[in-house]
C-alpha cells in the first residue's frame, strides 16, 4: 500500500500562530510535509467559505490557528472563528465529509513546540483517515 | 398599483414555463415563480429567473432607422415603413415578387406569425416565408409529417415523469431544457431507466442509467442496430407492427445489416451496449423518446427523425401515455411560428399551399388570389441571393448572421440584396447591416401567445409599455399590409387575429382567448367544446397508418481529412440563448458564463500543446474564429464541441451549408475543423 | 379580507388571489376589490414581500404570513432590512397536511387571523434517514443528489432570509466551475449563510428543479445551531450568535453580512 501523505492547508494569523510558525522553523522542529501555510493578519479572516473551497476541492485537512481567546490583535477577531469554524465541521459532517478534516487551535507566538505539536497530530489524524472522498468525485 | 405581478410566459425555451413578471412604477423589474403553472410546477431554470433582466438594457432599439451611406440614420415610422412598401413593391415589378424573401420570427407571437404570413402571401404575393425552425427542427416537421401524419410532438412534458424508460439522443436536456430534464430525474427517482446518446457527456448523461457515446452524425446506425435486436430478439410490438403501420418488411431487411458487430464498427459504441439499450427500451411498459438538435441538424436529418419514428412505432410506442417521440423544440414560439403557417410550403394548420381546395380555402378567407407553388426556405434563399434570384429580404426577429450556417456565405449573400429590412429589439449582427430597422416591442410588452413544444398555447400578458417609439411586430405588420394595399390587416386586437387564425386552422379552431384564461389547451383543438388533446394517434395516425421508412447510415457531409482532423460540433449552453442577444445583456448570465469557448480532450489537448484557458484557433473551410480551449473530459477526443451564442467568436463562421435534401436544415452539427495554438 | 384594512389599519394587503385560471402574488391597495382570494397555495409571502417592500415608499403593507414567513420577518427585522412599524401581520394557520409535507415543528403564528392551528410535526423521516446513514453513505447520497444541481438559483431567490444583493455563490472565486453542476462548495456556503437565518419553510426543497432534498439539510444544521448556541432562527428578540461574541456582546458587525 503506498504511503498517502495527506495535503494540508493551514491558516495562520499574523500575530500569533503564524510566530508560532516561524519559532518552530528557527529551532528547527521537524514538521511533516505538505503543509502549506498561508498567512492571514487574523483568525477570523478564514471565512468558512475557504474551508469548504478547499475541500471541495480536494484538500485533505485544513488547519485553523489563531491566537487564544482574550489574546486576540484585534480583541474578538477570534471569538468570530471560534464559532463559525466548529459550525463549519458541523456542516461538513452533515453531507459526510468527516468533521476531523478541519481543526481549530490556538497558538501563541511563543508556542513554537506547541505549533509543531498540533500540525504533527493533525496530520497524523488526517493520514488516518484517508484521502478526502471529494478528490474522486467527478461531477 | 407599486407593484403588480404579470402571468406570462417564458422568452427562451420551448418548455414554455409560465411566472410572474414583477413590474413596479410601470418597469419589469423581477421574476416570480408560478405555483400552480402545469409545466413549471413553480420552478425555473436561471433563464426564466433573469428573463427579466435584457428588458429595460440601454441598447433596445427605440427609433426606426434608414441607411444614409454606412450610416444607420434616425427615421419616422412613415419614412422607415413607407422606404420598407416602396423598395419590396419596386422589386417586386422588376423582379417579380418571388425575388422577395420574408423572414418570420420564432420569438414572436403565434397572432404575429400568422399575420407575417399573411403579409408574405396575402399582400406582398410570394410563398416566400420561412424562419428559423428551418435551422432547428424542419427535419421534425418533414420526418413525422411523413411517418405519422403530424409533425409534433407526440406526448406532453408531464407524461416524462410517469415513463419508464426515457431515451434522450441528441438533446442536452438539463442545459437546453431544464425543466424537461427535471421530470426527468424525476422519472428516474421514481424508477424509470434513462438512456442517454450523445457524443458529449453532459449533466443528464452523467446521472443516467445508461449512457452512450457515438461518433457524430452515426445516428442512424445505432438505431437501426437497436431495431436489429429488438427485431430478432422477438421483442417488438407484433399486435402494434400489423395492425397500425406499413413497410415492415423493408425496415426488416435493412435491419438485419446492423448487427452489433456492425454498429459498433460504425458508430464506437460497444455492442453490448447497444444490446442493453435496445432491452431496456424494448421491454419498458412505456418508452418515450426525447430528442433535440443532435438529431435534427445533419444533412440525412429528416432521415434521422424518420429512424427514432421507426424505433417507437416497432416497439409500439406511439399514441399511448407517456411514450412516443418527443422533439424538444427550441424557440419560445417556433412550435407556433410553424402551426400559423410560417412555412413556404404550408399554410396555417398544415394544410398544403400546393394543395387547391386549401389555396381556394385561404383565397376566399383573405379575399386576394394566391401562389399556386411553394415557395423558398430560408436556407435556399440566402443561396438563392447570391446568384441573384432573391433580391430583398424583410425580417421580423430573426438573426441570421448569428443563426445561419457559413456565416461568410451569409453575409456575401445580404451584401447582394438590392434591400433588406430588419425588425427587431436589439441592434443584431443582422440589423446592423440593413438599410431599414424597425424597433420591436418584447414579449413583456404585448399581448399575444406561444405555443410550447407540447402544443400548449400558453398566454403572453402585457406587463409594460415597449421603450421609446418601440412598438409590438402585429401593428407593425398591419400597418405594412395596409400600405401594400390588403385589406385583410384591420386589426384592433392581438385576440382578433387569434380568432381568425383559429377559423382558418382547424387545430386551433376551439382556441379563444376566453379559454386559454381558465386552461391549458393543447392542439388539436378543432372546436370550442373540444377539450384539447394530450396524446396523438390514439388509435390511428393521420393517414391510417404509420409509415416505417427503410433509412440507412450515410456519412456526414463533410468528413474529417489531414487538414482538418477533428469533427467539429456545435449547441447551446445553459447559461446563454442563441444568438446571445437578450441574454448577453442580462448580467447574471454573462457573469456565469462571460466568455466563448472550445471544449476540447485532454488527450487531445496534450498532443497539441494546449492548457485549459488558452487562445486557440479553430478553422475550417469557410473560416476561423480565436476563442479560448476549455479542456474536458466530457467531448469525445477527435471532437471539439463550440456554443453559438457568441458573437465575438461566433461558431457559425465555421459550420457548413449542406443541407438535407428534403427539410433544408443546415448540417451545424458535424463538419472538419482544425485546432491549434493562437 | 376587510381585517386587514379596518382592523390593522394597513394601506396595502400582500396576499395570493386567483388570476388566469392560476393562484398569484398580489398587492392590494386599500379601496381596491379584491377579487377571489386565496390561502391554500403557499407562496413565501416573507420573500415576496422583500421584493415589495422598497417599492411602496410610504404607508403600511399587511401581509398574509403563515409561521415561517412570520420568523423569517423577524430575522430580517433584526437586521434592519423590514421595519416593523409598517407591517401588519395577518397570521395563516397551516393545514395538518402541510405541517406533514414541511415536518413543521413550530406551525403556528403568534396570532391566529385565518384557520386552526394543527399539531406540530413530531418526527421528520427523511431526516432521520440521513442521519442514520454512515459517514461515506450520507456522502454518496449527498454527492448522488448535487450532482443534479443546474444552478437555477432558486434556492437563494425564493429564500426569505437571502437578502444579498451581491450573492457569494456568483463569485468564480467561491465558485470557479465552468458549467453545471456547481462544486460542492456551492451548497456548502448556502448552507453555512443560512445557518443563523433558516426558517424551514421549505421553499428551496419546493423551488428545486432536481427534487434535492434541500429542507432536510437545512433541518440538520438548524439542530446543530441550537446544540452549539441554543439558538433558533426566527427568534424576534436574539441576535445571531454569529453576530455576537463568546461574552454575549454585539460584534462590530455590518448586520447584512453574512
Amino acid at each position: 500500500m503506498s504511503e498517502f501523505n495527506p495535503n494540508i492547508l493551514a491558516f495562520c494569523c499574523n500575530w500569533c500562530s503564524y510566530a508560532g510558525a516561524d519559532l518552530a522553523g528557527v529551532n528547527r522542529l521537524q514538521m511533516p510535509p505538505n503543509v502549506n501555510v498561508v498567512r492571514v493578519m487574523c483568525s477570523a479572516s478564514v471565512k468558512p467559505e475557504y474551508v469548504f473551497k478547499a475541500l471541495s476541492q480536494g484538500i485533505d485537512g485544513v488547519l485553523v490557528l489563531g491566537c487564544h481567546i482574550g489574546d486576540c490583535h484585534y480583541l474578538t477577531g477570534n471569538h468570530r472563528t471560534a464559532k463559525r469554524i466548529p459550525l463549519a465541521a458541523r456542516i461538513l459532517e452533515k453531507v459526510g465529509i468527516d468533521p476531523k478534516r478541519v481543526r481549530l487551535d490556538w497558538v501563541s507566538a511563543a508556542e513554537g513546540e506547541k505549533f509543531q505539536h498540533v500540525v504533527t497530530e493533525f496530520v497524523e489524524d488526517i493520514r488516518k483517515l484517508g484521502p478526502n472522498p471529494m478528490r474522486e468525485v467527478r461531477f | 398599483m407599486p407593484v403588480s405581478y404579470v402571468l406570462t410566459t417564458c422568452p427562451y425555451c420551448g418548455t414554455g414555463c409560465n411566472f410572474f413578471l414583477q413590474v413596479a412604477d410601470g418597469r419589469v423589474v423581477g421574476v416570480v415563480p408560478c405555483k400552480t403553472d402545469e409545466t413549471s410546477k413553480g420552478r425555473l431554470c436561471i433563464k426564466g429567473y433573469n428573463a427579466h433582466a435584457f428588458v429595460n438594457h440601454p441598447d433596445r432599439l427605440t427609433h426606426p432607422m434608414m441607411r444614409k451611406g454606412d450610416q444607420l440614420t434616425e427615421a419616422t415610422w412613415d419614412e422607415a415603413m413607407g422606404k420598407i412598401v416602396s423598395e419590396l413593391k419596386r422589386i417586386a415589378s422588376v423582379h417579380g415578387t418571388d425575388s422577395i424573401m420574408v423572414l418570420a420570427s420564432a420569438k414572436c407571437t403565434n397572432e404575429e406569425n400568422y399575420l407575417f404570413q399573411k403579409l408574405a402571401r396575402a399582400a406582398i404575393g410570394t410563398n416566400n416565408i420561412d424562419h428559423c425552425a428551418r435551422l432547428c427542427h424542419a427535419s421534425t416537421v418533414a420526418g413525422l409529417l411523413q411517418s405519422f401524419g403530424s409533425g409534433a410532438m407526440t406526448n406532453t412534458i408531464p407524461e416524462f415523469e410517469d415513463a419508464d424508460c426515457v431515451l434522450v439522443t441528441g438533446s442536452n436536456t438539463l442545459e437546453a431544457h431544464p425543466l424537461i430534464g427535471a421530470r426527468i430525474l424525476k422519472a428516474m427517482e421514481k424508477g424509470a431507466k434513462v438512456v442517454v446518446v450523445d457524443p458529449r457527456d453532459t449533466p443528464l448523461s452523467r446521472v443516467a442509467t445508461m449512457s452512450l457515446r457515438q461518433e457524430s452524425g452515426t445516428d442512424i446506425a445505432w438505431i437501426n442496430g437497436m431495431i436489429n435486436v429488438i427485431i430478432s430478439e422477438g421483442l417488438h410490438d407484433k399486435e402494434f407492427v400489423d395492425t397500425r403501420t406499413t413497410g415492415f418488411e423493408e425496415l426488416r431487411e435493412i435491419a438485419k445489416k446492423y448487427t452489433p458487430e456492425k454498429v459498433e464498427e460504425i458508430t464506437g459504441i460497444p455492442k453490448d451496449d447497444i444490446v442493453k439499450a435496445a432491452r431496456i427500451y424494448a421491454s419498458a411498459e412505456k418508452a418515450m423518446i426525447a430528442y433535440a438538435m443532435g438529431i435534427t441538424q445533419h444533412s440525412n436529418g429528416t432521415s434521422l427523425v424518420r429512424a427514432l419514428a421507426n424505433l417507437a412505432m416497432v416497439t409500439g410506442n406511439v399514441g399511448k401515455e407517456s411514450t412516443g417521440v418527443n422533439p424538444l423544440r427550441g424557440q419560445c414560439n417556433v412550435q407556433g411560428a410553424c402551426d400559423a403557417g410560417a412555412l413556404p410550403n404550408l399554410y396555417p394548420g398544415y394544410q398544403n399551399v400546393e394543395d387547391g381546395e386549401a389555396k381556394a380555402k385561404f383565397e376566399k378567407a383573405w379575399g386576394e388570389a394566391l401562389q399556386p407553388k411553394k415557395g423558398m426556405t430560408l436556407t435556399c434563399a440566402f443561396n438563392q441571393a447570391l446568384t441573384g434570384d432573391i433580391k430583398a429580404m424583410l425580417i421580423f426577429g430573426e438573426n441570421p448572421m448569428m443563426s445561419d450556417p457559413d456565416t461568410g456565405h451569409v453575409e456575401a449573400a445580404i451584401s447582394k440584396l438590392e434591400f433588406m429590412a430588419v425588425v427587431d429589439i436589439f441592434p443584431t449582427e443582422t440589423a446592423k447591416l440593413a438599410d431599414v430597422v424597425l424597433p420591436a416591442a418584447c414579449y413583456a410588452e404585448k399581448d399575444g401567445t406561444f405555443t410550447a413544444t407540447d402544443r400548449a398555447i400558453r398566454a403572453v400578458r402585457k406587463a409594460a409599455d415597449p421603450p421609446g417609439d418601440a412598438r409590438p411586430d402585429w401593428q407593425i405588420a398591419c400597418d405594412l399590409g395596409r400600405m401594400f394595399g390588403s385589406r385583410g390587416f384591420e386589426f384592433e386586437s392581438p385576440e382578433q387575429i387569434m380568432a381568425e387564425m383559429a377559423a382558418v386552422a382547424p387545430i386551433y379552431g376551439g382556441v379563444d382567448y376566453e379559454r386559454i384564461e381558465r386552461e391549458m389547451v393543447r392542439w388539436p383543438c378543432p372546436t370550442k367544446d373540444h377539450p384539447g388533446t394530450k396524446v396523438l394517434h390514439i388509435g390511428s395516425f393521420k393517414m391510417g397508418r404509420g409509415v416505417f421508412a427503410p433509412v440507412e447510415h450515410t456519412p456526414p457531409a463533410e468528413e474529417t481529412s489531414e487538414d482538418f482532423p477533428f469533427i467539429l460540433t456545435t449547441g447551446r449552453n445553459l447559461f446563454h440563448f442563441h444568438t446571445g442577444t437578450m441574454t448577453r445583456r442580462s448580467a447574471k448570465l454573462q457573469r456565469e458564463a462571460p466568455d466563448p469557448y472550445v471544449e476540447i480532450n485532454p488527450d487531445d489537448a496534450r498532443s497539441l500543446g494546449i492548457s485549459d484557458d488558452a487562445s486557440v484557433r479553430v478553422s475550417t473551410r469557410r473560416g476561423e474564429i480565436t476563442l479560448s480551449a476549455r479542456v474536458t473530459p466530457w467531448i469525445r477526443p477527435g471532437t471539439i464541441f463550440i456554443p453559438f451564442h457568441y458573437v465575438e467568436a461566433a461558431a457559425n463562421r465555421l459550420t457548413n451549408n449542406a443541407l438535407d435534401p428534403i427539410a433544408q436544415i443546415p448540417e451545424f452539427k458535424v463538419c472538419a475543423a482544425s485546432v491549434e495554438k493562437a | 379580507m376587510r381585517l386587514a384594512f379596518d382592523e390593522k389599519g394597513a394601506d396595502y394587503l400582500l396576499a395570493t388571489r386567483e388570476e388566469h385560471g392560476n393562484v398569484a402574488p398580489v398587492l392590494l391597495r386599500k379601496g381596491e376589490d379584491p377579487g377571489a382570494i386565496r390561502v391554500d397555495v403557499p407562496y413565501q409571502m416573507a420573500m415576496i414581500l422583500t421584493k415589495v417592500n422598497k417599492h411602496v415608499k410610504d404607508g403600511k403593507i399587511a401581509v398574509v404570513a403563515r409561521k415561517c414567513d412570520e420568523r423569517a420577518i423577524a430575522e430580517l427585522v433584526k437586521r434592519d432590512l423590514l421595519d416593523p412599524n409598517r407591517l401588519a401581520l395577518i397570521g395563516l394557520a397551516c393545514t395538518a397536511e402541510q405541517v406533514r409535507e414541511c415536518r413543521c415543528t413550530d406551525p403556528c403564528p403568534s396570532t391566529v387571523d385565518i384557520g386552526e392551528c394543527a399539531e406540530p410535526s413530531t418526527e421528520d423521516a427523511p431526516v432521520a434517514g440521513v442521519l442514520g446513514m454512515s459517514l461515506d453513505d450520507r456522502f454518496d447520497f449527498w454527492i448522488d443528489q448535487f450532482r443534479k444541481c443546474n444552478k437555477c438559483f432558486g434556492c437563494t431567490l425564493n429564500c426569505p432570509v437571502c437578502f444579498c444583493d451581491e450573492c457569494l455563490l456568483e463569485d468564480k472565486t467561491f465558485t470557479p466551475e465552468k458549467g453545471i453542476p456547481p462544486g460542492l462548495a456551492f451548497h456548502l456556503i448556502r448552507t453555512i449563510h443560512m445557518a443563523d437565518k433558516c426558517v424551514e419553510c421549505g421553499e428551496c426543497e419546493r423551488s428545486c428543479p432536481a427534487d434535492i432534498p434541500l429542507l432536510s439539510l437545512r433541518k440538520m444544521v438548524n439542530r446543530d445551531m441550537k446544540e452549539l448556541f441554543g439558538y433558533v432562527s426566527g427568534d424576534p428578540e436574539r441576535r445571531s450568535p454569529l453576530l455576537t461574541t463568546l461574552d454575549g456582546d454585539p460584534m462590530e458587525d455590518d448586520m447584512h453580512a453574512c
